[in-house]
């Protein structure tokens, strides 16, 4: 589903060049549940973002169900983003402007769908986080728990392929986040392939696999020995 | 898609009323001013007669001589002498010559008030060259000019005021104790600028109100109520007789050639009046003639004020300056949104869909300038008058026209100012938006 | 001050740099022409007339019979006795035409016969031995008409002008060295001379166009009474019976004879409806004009508010962060204050050339005058304090930022 082999992003500014991802290996099969753990600064978020085709990359080869991407313009780029791809945020995300339907309406109103099939999928993504109630309300009126809900709702409308989740559970509390990541393995279950980013060992524990990223590559948890001062470092932050 | 995107432009017109507030009220004033002095610019410089423009031809010839003349140039009428002999050569498919006259009019029944009335003395091809139009009856014919007939054509205002807009064709009137028949009534007829008459500065006057024909009118002394232009030729004489004879112009003429050979043979024509009229000892100069056509006139004349020229130009300044503010306004509230286009553009929005998005919200801030633009143009058709005199500020109306420029110059400018905002919001990475949390 | 991290942010927000300063220029070009136009056009208005305007009104009497001559004469005689007998009235006068009336009759003025091109253009009045004291004009040579003076003509008639009185500027214009009194000139097209027996103080032509300007204050009076299809009388009321006299007038004339018309519109026009009408296109132009200055730099302000507003939205954290590393709230006023200054001189150069370059262009266009750069100077100061003063605002609203946004996430 997701295959990136000696994937390399380079930031350059005038005085230097920074290495994001280096020599990046990695390949997540239909179906899996990924967990992507790092420190801050490995790597992580700038994975997500080229995994999610809302950057590009400097070097190496990535396949997104069976397409090399790096040669698609952005138009296609924005297409593959809207049909087989659902993001959900750490900070939601939501547009304030627009109330929950609205919300929800955005990546349809981009697939050209008709109205009555975009009203019934959006009732039927909204329902199923426990928000068809909330249709009317803004954003402003939700708590956060169900902000993020609408987000999920939001990227479940499109029947996408592929979840990527950036600290989907980060701006919440832990009741809220145990609600959230139920919802994530039910839509596990389903069949849709997740890739979560998250520094938070005890929900990177409840994916199938676990990825960790340092210094902008992969590296094998059982044998390297950066992993264990890494992984300790980052319970004692987070601990 | 646009629905949609106008919806939200809409709601977004809601959402930050200051922003929009200052952009809507940019735009109106912007394209109320605009409007204002554009529709007294386009009275004052619109072709009046626009399908015969370029076959009506005004003749002019030097009878002052290159120590008299102004700067090369002819005067800026006829001397009865010319006026009446080159009509009287018929050499042009139509030709007329008038002047202006404002006899007393005496209505029937003896309550009544003697009033002046403007008018012309003209000739029976006034007519048919200019497309007067008709209520009732016609012009007269040649023949009546040639019998010197005390016939007369009346305006659709005349008549309501003299016969309470009843056919009067056939009845009479009287003007400076001399009874005229009418022999036609004019529909409503007002040509601006009044191209033919330029010469005694009538090109905003009041409506021609009666026309009577020419040798009648010179028959029993009507004199001239128009412009007298003597130059600054030696003495011309004393007593009525030597200055109709005389060398002082008054007398405008025009003539019909239907295409450019018919005007090159009038010119040449012209030229051989004129070098006749030097072999006779009248004039001791080379011929020196014009035959200049209306907006060739209107532009010789300069007919169009220059305070409505200069005022157009401010207004358009003015517009530019509140496009500018536009494009400032429109580029901070598009980037404070810059949130919502990273989002939308993660969720698979391609960057030609953002322009949409903007250009339309774009537009309904246009549309909005527009209404108001429209309210402020109304109200400025009002205070108009303040700014112009009253027989230019008169001319200055809001029709169907106006309102549908109005509307679209704002639509169309204010989309135009967002074309730069738009281009910096479609540019806005959906990368970015994820960085920053 | 430091100007350094100001240039900074402001290459950050090129756009809006450049927007504010285009606008600042574009405003400084258009005001400082459109208040030059203004002054120009109340310096015309504000010409005075040598006119005593103050209780004057004129009438205009067409002849509804254009009888004889002879007919017009006695009754325009008459007229005058009716209307000098009136209590509201102090003194009336006939006349072809009168100061600002707009058209008229004028002539060239030659100081010899043979002359091929004239020496000046004059307005030419037909007058009494009363139109001075109408008209409230003084002498300042020579003498009146005397009555016995005063002859009658129709249009096309010799000239009744062997003895003259003319204003104080033809005389100046045709013997700017020495008196004009007693001299000969020229003022009908013929071989004719005329005398000049009397020199008005300023008194103004009838001409208003501004093609008349070198001959606006030339006037010639000729001792006739003009024989014309019309005539106007200049009528002067005693002092603060205006309205009475303006209404009493014209039922005097009509009761010694209704064989003529008095247009109801404006054939009773006080001097100063003379006036407004004469310069009505000057006065609207002015309106117009200031009209137009004072919204342009209403909205160059709400512009350069609306844009510093969301200068200031979007630099929030980094303005908490100066707080926080010590910035004191001057500090950050001072920013923001300079950060416009510069952007507004920026702006007012390129306007300070455009506003000259637009009125070169007019100059050639429209016969207007140089622009004095008195105006550019105004200009330039009073959009850099508009600038300041618009920006105050939202400067101290990013001086009251908390050093507590540094901490927070967006």
């Amino acid at each position: 589903m997701l295959k990136m082999t000696h994937l390399s992003k380079v930031y350059r500014t005038e005085v230097v060049e920074t290495y994001a991802l280096r020599d990046f290996n990695i390949n997540v099969k239909e179906g899996e549940f990924v967990a992507v753990t790092g420190p801050s600064g490995s790597g992580k978020t700038t994975f997500l973002t080229i995994a999610g085709l809302l950057e590009t990359f400097t070097g190496g080869e990535y396949h997104l169900d069976g397409v090399e991407v790096s040669k698609l313009d952005d138009n296609a780029r924005s297409k593959i983003r809207n049909e087989k791809i659902g993001f959900i945020f750490q900070a939601f995300n939501l547009i304030p402007d627009l109330n929950v339907f609205d919300n929800v309406e955005v990546p349809l109103r981009y697939r050209g769908m008709k109205s009555a099939e975009r009203k019934q999928r959006i009732m039927e993504a909204l329902e199923r986080v426990g928000l068809a109630s909330r249709a009317k309300h803004y954003p402003a009126e939700l708590s956060g728990g169900q902000q993020q809900r609408v987000a999920i709702a939001r990227a479940l409308a499109g029947s996408p392929r592929l979840l990527l989740a950036d600290e989907p559970t980060g701006n919440l509390d832990t009741q809220m986040a145990r609600g959230v990541m139920e919802l994530l393995e039910e839509i596990h279950r389903e069949g849709a392939t997740i890739v979560m980013v998250t520094h938070d060992p005890e929900l990177a524990a409840r994916a199938q696999r676990n990825v960790h990223i340092i210094d902008g590559q992969v590296v094998d948890l059982s044998e390297d020995p950066r992993f264990h001062a890494a992984h300790a470092a980052a319970d004692q932050a987070h601990g | 898609m646009f629905a949609y995107y106008l919806q939200l432009g809409l709601r977004s017109l809601r959402r930050s009323p200051m922003l929009t507030a200052l952009m809507v009220m940019a735009v109106g004033f912007g394209v109320a001013a605009s409007m204002i002095t554009w529709s007294v610019f386009r009275a004052v410089s619109g072709d009046p007669i626009p399908g015969k423009s370029a076959q009506l031809y005004t003749v002019l010839i030097d009878n002052r001589g290159p120590q008299y003349n102004d700067n090369g140039e002819p005067p800026e009428a006829l001397t009865y002498t010319d006026a009446t002999a080159l009509v009287a050569a018929g050499k042009a498919a139509h030709q007329t010559l008038f002047y202006n006259v404002a006899p007393s009019v005496l209505p029937e029944g003896n309550q009544s008030l003697p009033f002046i009335a403007n008018g012309y003395a003209t000739n029976a091809d006034f007519f048919g060259m200019f497309d007067v139009p008709f209520e009732y009856g016609g012009g007269w014919h040649a023949s009546d000019d040639a019998g010197r007939a005390a016939v007369a054509v009346i305006s659709h205002e005349l008549n309501q005021q003299l016969f309470g807009g009843a056919d009067s064709v056939g009845r009479e009137i009287t003007m400076d104790r001399h009874t005229y028949r009418i022999v036609g009534v004019a529909a409503h007829w007002d040509p601006k600028p009044r191209f033919f008459d330029l010469f005694s500065g009538n090109a905003f006057g009041d409506p021609v109100q009666l026309y009577l024909p020419f040798a009648r009118a010179v028959d029993v002394q009507m004199d001239t109520a128009g412009r007298n232009n003597c130059g600054s030729n030696a003495d011309f004489g004393v007593g009525r007789d030597a200055w109709l004879h005389g060398e002082c112009v008054w007398v405008p003429m025009w003539v019909e050639l239907p295409d450019p050979a018919a005007a090159k043979g009038y010119r040449e024509f012209l030229t051989n009046y004129a070098a006749e009229q030097q072999r006779a000892g009248r004039f001791h100069w080379a011929p020196n003639v014009r035959l200049r056509d209306v907006n060739d006139w209107l532009d010789h004349m300069r007919v169009v004020p220059p305070e409505s020229r200069i005022s157009l130009m401010v207004a358009l300044g003015f517009f530019v300056i509140c496009l500018v503010n536009t494009i400032g306004l429109l580029l901070a509230k598009f980037m404070r949104r810059a949130a919502e286009i990273g989002v939308r553009r993660a969720l698979g929005a391609p960057r030609l869909e953002i322009y949409h998005q903007f250009l339309v919200e774009a537009g309904t801030v246009g549309l909005a300038g527009g209404v108001l633009g429209l309210l402020l143009t109304a109200l400025g058709m009002f205070g108009v008058g303040l700014l112009f005199e009253p027989e230019i500020a008169r001319l200055a109306h809001l029709d169907l026209s106006l309102v549908a420029t109005t509307l679209l110059v704002a639509i169309v400018a204010t989309v135009l100012a967002a074309f730069y905002p738009t281009w910096r919001a479609a540019r806005v990475q959906p990368a970015w938006q994820l960085k920053s949390n | 001050m430091q100007i350094k991290p100001i240039l900074a942010a402001m290459r950050h927000h090129k756009a809006g740099t450049v927007l504010i300063a285009l606008q600042i220029a574009l405003t400084l070009a258009i005001v400082c022409n459109a208040l030059f136009i203004i002054q120009q056009r109340t310096a015309r208005v504000s010409r005075p007339s040598g006119v005593e305007e103050t209780d004057l009104f004129v009438i205009r009497s067409d002849w509804a019979d254009k009888s004889d001559p002879r007919r017009i004469d006695a009754q325009m005689q008459a007229d005058l006795i009716a209307l000098r007998q009136l209590g509201s009235v102090q003194e009336a006068s006939s006349t072809n035409s009168f100061p600002l009336r707009g058209t008229g009759w004028d002539n060239f003025i030659k100081l010899q016969p043979d002359q091929v091109k004239m020496t000046t253009d004059a307005a030419i009045f037909f007058a009494d031995e009363r139109t001075l004291a109408a008209l409230g004009t003084r002498l300042v040579a020579g003498r009146n008409f005397t009555a016995g003076e005063i002859g009658a003509q129709q249009p096309r008639d010799a000239l009744h002008s062997a003895q003259v009185i003319i204003s104080k500027a033809l005389a100046e214009r045709l013997f700017p060295q020495g008196s004009a009194l007693g001299k000969t000139i020229y003022v009908s097209m013929g071989r004719t001379p005329s005398t000049v027996i009397g020199i008005t103080d300023t008194l103004q032509a009838h001409m208003t166009g501004s093609w008349a300007n070198p001959y606006a204050y030339n006037a010639v009076l000729i001792p006739a009474r003009l024989l014309n299809d019309y005539t106007y009388y200049l009528v002067r009321a005693r002092p603060g019976q205006l309205a009475a006299a303006m209404r009493d007038a014209p039922k005097a004339l009509y009761a010694q004879s209704r064989m003529r018309i008095i247009n109801a519109k404006d054939g009773v026009m006080s001097f100063a409806q003379v006036r407004r009408r004469a310069y009505e296109r000057d006065v609207g132009m002015a309106i117009l004009m200031g009209i137009i200055s004072v919204v342009l730099l209403a909205i160059t302000a709400a512009g350069i508010v609306g844009l510093t507003s969301f200068w200031v939205g979007q630099r929030r954290k980094q303005i908490g962060v100066r707080r926080a590393l010590g910035a004191t709230r001057g500090d950050i006023l001072g920013h923001f204050l300079t950060e416009n200054l510069l952007i507004g001189i920026g702006g007012v150069l390129i306007g300070a050339v455009l506003a000259v370059g637009i009125n070169l262009w007019m100059v050639a266009q429209f016969e207007m005058a140089r622009l004095s750069l008195a105006y550019v100077v105004a200009g330039v100061v009073a959009l850099l304090l508009l600038g300041q003063g618009a920006v105050l605002a939202p400067a101290l609203r990013a001086s009251r930022v908390s050093p507590v946004e540094a901490t927070r996430s967006v």
